[in-house]
């Protein structure tokens, strides 16, 4: 499975907030129909992006991929800018 | 670590002490709804309000997350906060609820943060002394989250240990304090509502680990454990220094369900009888069969002498617990204060067969995947196991809250 996506956000190893902080700046930085993809390792986000897509402005969730490492999970989130 | 992060940290040994005194707690959780809704935190005197930490963000509108606090709360929260009194900011592991602490700070709220966040509290374990003579102790092990018991019975250096919950720290570190060996690990049944710890604490102490044989197959899907244990039976008894611990098979909240009986003097009843309700009989499944089973077993432990201790398998709330915290009480006081156990005197097999089908809470979906878990059907890593069994038990019948508010009425009014 492939999702096309315009920049990449390394949030491995940060707890909560920082993930969707950290995204929620760099959102800020894509042209509106762009897309960022957010690698994170912290299973809270998952529920998170869900939440945050539904009361935040211009952005929508476009798809959510966990995949197992050797490291243990990642949970990979698919921004985009709609405005 | 900076000094105002240790002032403002609070840890869930300190909450449940601050719970179990009824003291007023106001909660500001930040976690997302569905989790709030999902695991609470639940006291007696505890008020909350429920702000996900994204929507600070939106609505505070900084870059920072401290910043996106202050701002929101100056926006929004203001009028719903208290002044004066602290505010317990709580999040899933901690880190979120310490920054909203942070800007509750500056703007000169009382504020504290739940260290380790729902996580840790929900892991949290309590070991509380029921007995301890120089020949007889019982432990009573909790996850006060969850509304879990469990039992350590001790008789000189032996200890036996009745329905351990998932992890077996608390057990294995009383174990080694009292330089105790443990010589059996019981399951009372199959639990649908938690994962057992018995199979793993059986194995890191060299014990056996024994369940009825009935409850060693999943009653769904009908596929039996693959795993060795020993297989218990009626009338069975486990000796433990002086001491005769009878087994009483008694179905109905599961097949295999038994109890068990210390020098016909403690009762530990299993998923049968709680302080304030009753087991349901429809977790396997087969309500309309276990019900008629159900009765006839619970009206078999109304036999037994009313000075018995009854020490349950499970809590509701924290108000169930005497004034020492200790979940326990005579089987001549749950006769009369427990309104199924009355209900269930004053009624026909029937009658009571109906109540229990009328009473039944929803289902809970986790339930049938947790039996999998502790019949070893299925095997899963830290996290995957710590989500399936998130929040608190439903073991109970439903009737348990209109009962808990008759009885806070009675109180009131006796003393």
């Amino acid at each position: 499975m492939s999702t096309a996506f315009d920049k990449v956000l390394d949030a491995r190893g940060m707890n909560c907030p920082m993930p969707l902080v950290n995204a929620r700046k760099e959102i800020g930085t894509l042209n509106p129909g762009q897309v960022l993809k957010v690698m994170a390792t912290d299973r809270g986000s998952v529920a998170d992006f869900q939440g945050w897509v539904k009361v935040a402005k211009n952005v929508e969730l476009v798809a959510q991929e966990t995949e197992t490492t050797d490291a243990g999970s990642l949970y990979v989130h698919y921004i985009k800018r709609t405005a | 670590m900076g000094q105002t992060a240790v002032e403002i940290q609070l840890n869930s040994e300190e909450l449940l002490w601050q719970l179990r005194r009824r003291q007023q707690l106001f909660v500001l959780d930040v976690r997302a709804h569905e989790e709030f809704e999902r695991f609470p935190l639940e006291g007696p005197a505890v008020t909350a309000i429920n702000f996900p930490y994204f929507e600070m963000l939106e609505v505070g509108g900084q870059d920072d997350m401290v910043d996106s606090v202050v701002a929101c709360v100056e926006r929004e929260l203001d009028h719903r906060l208290p002044k004066g009194s602290p505010i317990l900011a709580i999040c899933a592991k901690g880190s979120t609820s310490e920054l909203v602490a942070q800007g509750l700070l500056r703007l000169g709220y009382e504020a504290n943060t739940l260290q380790g966040g729902m996580q840790a509290w929900g892991d949290h374990y309590d070991t509380q002394i029921i007995v301890d003579t120089r020949d007889l102790g019982i432990f009573q092990i909790s996850r006060p989250a969850r509304g879990c018991l469990s039992y350590v019975i001790v008789s000189g250096e032996e200890a036996v240990v009745v329905d351990p919950l998932r992890h077996p720290t608390a057990y294995l570190e009383l174990a080694r304090a009292r330089a105790l060996k443990i010589s059996a690990v019981i399951d009372t049944h199959c639990h649908a509502d938690h994962i057992s710890g018995a199979r793993t604490l059986a194995a890191e102490s060299g014990s056996r680990y024994h369940l009825h044989p009935y409850d060693a197959v999943h009653p769904l899907d009908m596929v039996p454990a693959p795993f060795a244990y020993e297989p218990l039976r009626d009338g069975q008894v486990f000796t433990i220094g002086k001491h005769q611990l009878r087994v009483l098979h008694i179905p109905g909240h599961t097949l295999g369900l038994v109890a068990l009986l210390l020098d016909e003097q403690f009762l530990f009843p299993g998923d049968s009888i709680f302080i304030r309700s009753l087991a349901r009989p429809d977790l396997g499944g087969h309500a309309e069969e276990w019900a008629p089973l159900h009765t006839r077993s619970l009206r078999h432990l109304l036999e037994l002498p009313e000075p018995t201790t009854v020490l349950p398998c499970h809590f509701s709330t924290l108000e169930e617990g005497d004034r020492a915290g200790l979940f326990q009480a005579t089987l001549g006081e749950l006769k009369r204060s427990n309104e199924s156990l009355a209900r269930l005197q004053g009624s026909t097999d029937a009658e009571f067969g109906q109540y229990l089908l009328e009473s039944l809470p929803k289902p809970v979906a986790e339930y049938v995947e947790i039996k999998r878990v502790n019949t070893g059907l299925v095997s899963l890593a830290e996290e995957d196991a710590a989500t399936l069994e998130l929040g608190k038990n439903v073991c109970g019948l439903a009737q348990a809250a209109p009962a808990e508010k008759r009885d806070e009425h009675s109180i009131r009014q006796s003393s």
